[in-house]
């Protein structure tokens, strides 16, 4: 979908295009990509840039988020308003008279009654003990549900991926660049004639090796960033497009020759690890939550 | 609706069958072959209407009683939804702002891979069909065993596959599927 839309091209100067492309706040991060791009604007002509596909691999909540107190607290209230007006419910419809289903459904009725209105409602008025010590029993032997918190949380275990059920995760890679330890997304190079979505599925497997099932979500790329060249302004620079994808099973095994360990983060957790300019470049393209 | 100004026992015998759409019919006309039958009849078209404050059924006896624990007052209950509203729109606002930024950091790269190779630009703007294969793909079926091949069919172009799995409340008993064998797929 989007794909039309950014079909609509830029032919003016690449300053003005970067300036006009953006509507939020003015922040660090153009005037990085800015001076970056004055300073390889005059040499375009001469030197092909370096391409690079950077792959984002994300694995999607697994649980719903907990609502804010103000939420369950509104939620609430409009239950109870609903209660109080909405149409008799067809009891006799969904439960057969004197089944114990039934008597458990007029337990669960009173417990709601009185929690949603106070004490004078939802009492009883003359029920058998044994139909509700019945009831009872068949509420607690039901199965309970999975806690919400896991393991993983509580020991902060970076590389499992139950950690922060609510959150999006990121894989980033540990890898030696110049003999300091660096934290980045998995970066694979592209070859000449190679599509940008199939460097990106290549990179991938070669990184984080295929033992996982994951979906690269489109063949555009969803941002770009130019690493800071320490080089002289002759050779050719790196340019990185990243591309988004999906882990749905399996595990990442990291290539030793690549990388030395990995983590799976959100989004605040990457800003604590990621080079400062890095971080400006790619914070856009995370989600916040 | 002048259906409902007949009286059952003046409809000819062809409109007998009718006789549950009238909001007025008598209660020993009404048959008892289907008990089900005649409890949806009875919550759908309750006997008599006129005198009910609902017009599909009754609101509890105790309503104002329940009404007033429900709701503290009228300007309470407008500042609550006014509250709701607010907080509704504040996180909208969130939203929209971060799908702008992903948006914009998108139109970005695209503005750059334009420049910088048009071919590559060309072939990431096209649309996915999803029933093209590729002969890469045409190719690689032809070795593959059933199971793979339903694999790579699955997996349609250009929608979401069926495995990203929609949140729910508790996470599920197995937990993150741990057991994937290594299985290539062919490029598109």
């Amino acid at each position: 979908m989007f794909s039309r839309i950014v079909l609509s091209s830029c032919k003016s100067a690449p300053k003005a295009c970067l300036l006009r492309g953006l509507a939020t706040e003015a922040s660090a991060a153009p005037a990085a990509l800015e001076v970056a791009q004055v300073d390889a604007a005059p040499l375009k002509k001469t030197a092909w840039p370096n391409l690079h596909t950077g792959i984002i691999l994300n694995r999607s909540p697994i649980i719903t988020r907990t609502p804010t107190a103000f939420e369950k607290a509104y939620h609430a209230y409009q239950a109870r308003i609903h209660r109080a007006l909405h149409n008799p419910f067809p009891y006799d419809f969904y439960f057969k008279q004197g089944s114990p289903l039934e008597s458990r459904f007029n337990i669960e009725e009173r417990r709601r009654e009185r929690k949603a209105f106070g004490a004078p409602f939802g009492m009883q008025t003359g029920e058998t003990s044994e139909a509700e010590k019945l009831a009872e029993a068949t509420m607690r032997d039901e199965e309970e549900a999975m806690p919400r918190v896991h393991e993983a949380d509580i020991n902060s275990d970076f590389k499992n991926l139950h950690r922060r059920g609510q959150r999006n995760l990121y894989l980033i890679l540990q890898k030696q660049e110049n003999g300091m330890a660096v934290w980045k997304f998995p970066q694979g190079s592209v070859d000449r004639g190679e599509l940008l979505h199939h460097a990106a599925t290549r990179g991938l497997e070669v990184e984080c090796g295929n033992n996982m099932d994951t979906w690269i979500v489109s063949r555009n790329p969803i941002g770009v960033f130019h690493p800071p060249s320490p080089a002289s302004t002759g050779d050719a620079e790196d340019v990185v497009f990243f591309y988004k994808a999906h882990i749905m099973a399996g595990h990442v095994r990291p290539n030793r020759a690549h990388a030395q360990d990995f983590a799976w983060l959100t989004k605040g957790e990457i800003k604590t690890r990621v080079d400062e300019d890095y971080w400006l470049g790619i914070k856009d393209m995370l989600s916040d939550f | 609706m002048s259906v409902s100004v007949l009286k059952s026992n003046g409809l000819p015998f062809q409109l007998r069958g009718l006789v549950a759409r009238l909001y007025s019919t008598r209660k020993s006309e009404v048959s008892s072959s289907d008990p089900q039958k005649d409890t949806i009849r009875r919550y759908l078209y309750p006997p008599n209407i006129r005198n009910k404050a609902s017009p599909t059924g009754t609101w509890r006896p105790d309503v104002a009683r329940a009404l007033q624990r429900a709701i503290p007052s009228v300007q309470a209950h407008e500042t609550i939804e006014r509250a709701w509203l607010l907080h509704q729109r504040h996180l909208r606002k969130k939203r929209d702002a971060e799908l702008q930024r992903k948006f914009n950091c998108m139109r970005q790269a695209m503005q750059e891979l334009e420049e910088i190779d048009s071919r590559l630009f060309r072939e990431a703007n096209k649309q996915e069909d999803p029933r093209a294969r590729s002969l890469a793909e045409v190719e690689a079926m032809k070795k593959m065993s059933e199971p793979e091949k339903r694999a790579v069919e699955s997996r349609v172009r250009g929608l979401f596959p069926r495995e990203l799995r929609v949140p729910t409340d508790t996470p599920p008993k197995n937990g993150w599927p741990n057991e994937w064998r290594a299985f290539q797929r062919p490029l598109a």
